[in-house]
């Protein structure tokens, strides 16, 4: 089967969102990520069945990637730091203050959410995958999806609103 | 979170924010959320912070893509690498044949001088974990009342359990294309920590995956045969997989091949059903 370098460059920039979302933001180490999630799909471009969706392929290729990199990392007892990696990637603020505000610390508070909760987010609230689909990629049955959805979601808010109370040892919001 | 609610169900709510739930449900749903302003207030919340974080990632679109991610950078760097490695292959043929020395007696080389620290290691650990493999497939494969340890019934268990215990999201392939049922697996003690082993089953064959962690270069399919038992071995990551059966190696090798896709991220399995009239 040839290599159809046109509809593999057409994933690339949702195989980068997809890779930084996992990244917290860190678009080198996204970028890396990218890289080499596409040479291992080149090099296995003979084992892809010719009638698979090819996104979800190249996006399980890129999470297994990023899974054994994060294995390989904590058994080296790397720990990547939070706030070292987003707050430089964080948008600059402009506009309303309050409203730009708000949404650097969603972002700050995603970054923060667990990384298979990052991942499905951001297949399904942001790459628009089905649930089966963003199943498939993460090699986790469909109702793992949901839950994984709904307890993500329902972090980032109570992030949000410990924001607003403010006290109580919640996140503060940094400025 | 997941906690029934009257008819409702948080899956609900939750494909409710994603615009994907089915429009029989509607109604019912209306009316939940009518009844409960504070639910109503909690998805609208979700649905915001979907719509931020969408807006976030659509400020990426459109920007350039760098060099080192294009196909054609990619495969160039590929090439030049399959070229050093072809040199470097000849080269070592060349020694070999200079020095009278039949490659494959450095397969069992234990005590001599070993071919390269790095080989040599890749080696043994193959030795050990095809042999170990070996074992565990000769005295499981047998039994009769207790092959596995955790069924093919409580699959969720079984991979969450073996993920755990190996340090690694596993993957258990579904091999019922080529007629095989996953009868379940167990958990293995090895020199190099836990291993697991996967079992399945066509007929009176039966089959198993063994894997674990190990110190392993990328190796492709590796073809051995003892005590009527077909093996193929490879390595992938740090893993090495060897699967056994008492089967001809065409056979094995189709099965090797479909199980070798699904490990390395074939998302998408094939799940036909089973062909009609086959007796298990």
């Amino acid at each position: 089967m040839a290599i159809e370098a046109a509809s593999i460059e057409a994933h690339i920039p949702g195989l980068r969102r997809f890779a930084r979302a996992l990244a917290r933001g860190d678009r080198d180490r996204a970028d890396d990520l990218v890289q080499d999630s596409l040479e291992r799909a080149l090099s296995r471009w003979h084992l892809r069945r010719a009638e698979g969706d090819l996104r979800g392929w190249l996006y399980t290729i890129l999470y297994n990637r990023f899974l054994s990199e994060q294995h390989r990392q904590k058994r080296r007892g790397v720990h990547d730091t939070l706030t070292e990696a987003i707050e430089s990637e964080l948008p600059q603020i402009k506009g309303g203050q309050d409203e730009a505000l708000e949404h650097r610390d969603l972002l700050r508070a995603f970054a923060a959410l667990p990384e298979e909760q990052r991942a499905v987010l951001h297949l399904v609230g942001i790459e628009d995958l089905s649930y089966e689909a963003a199943a498939r990629v993460l090699g986790v049955p469909i109702g793992t999806v949901m839950s994984r959805l709904s307890r993500g979601r329902e972090r980032l808010r109570q992030f949000m609103n410990a924001d607003l109370d403010a006290g109580d040892g919640a996140p503060r919001r940094g400025k | 979170m997941s906690a029934a609610r009257g008819d409702v169900d948080e899956h609900e709510l939750t494909a409710l924010v994603d615009g994907r739930l089915p429009a029989e449900r509607a109604a019912s749903i209306d009316a939940y959320l009518a009844a409960h302003p504070e639910e109503l207030a909690r998805l609208q919340q979700y649905e915001r912070q979907r719509h931020a974080l969408r807006q976030a990632a659509a400020a990426d679109i459109g920007e350039p893509v760098p060099a080192r991610l294009r196909v054609a950078r990619v495969l160039a760097g590929q090439r030049r690498r399959r070229y050093w490695q072809l040199g470097a292959a000849a080269a070592a043929v060349v020694l070999l044949a200079a020095g009278g020395v039949v490659g494959w007696a450095a397969r069992d080389w234990g005590s001599g001088a070993p071919p390269s620290g790095h080989r040599a290691q890749l080696a043994a650990t193959e030795r050990a974990i095809t042999a170990d493999a070996l074992a565990a497939h000769q005295v499981f494969s047998v039994e009769v009342r207790h092959p596995v340890e955790v069924g093919a019934a409580q699959e969720a268990h079984l991979v969450q359990w073996l993920s755990k215990r190996l340090g690694h999201p596993l993957v258990v392939p579904d091999l019922t294309s080529a007629g095989f049922q996953l009868m379940g697996g167990r958990l293995l003690p090895s020199e190099s920590g836990p291993a697991a082993q996967f079992m399945y089953q066509n007929g009176d064959n039966r089959l198993t995956l063994y894997e674990r962690s190990d110190t392993v270069g990328d190796t492709a399919f590796r073809y051995s045969e003892e005590h009527g038992v077909g093996m193929f071995y490879w390595s992938d990551q740090d893993f090495g997989y060897a699967l056994a059966a008492q089967t001809d190696r065409q056979k094995l090798m189709q099965l090797a091949e479909l199980v070798y896709r699904q490990l390395s991220g074939d998302g998408a399995k094939p799940r036909p059903p089973p062909p009609p009239g086959k007796a298990s």
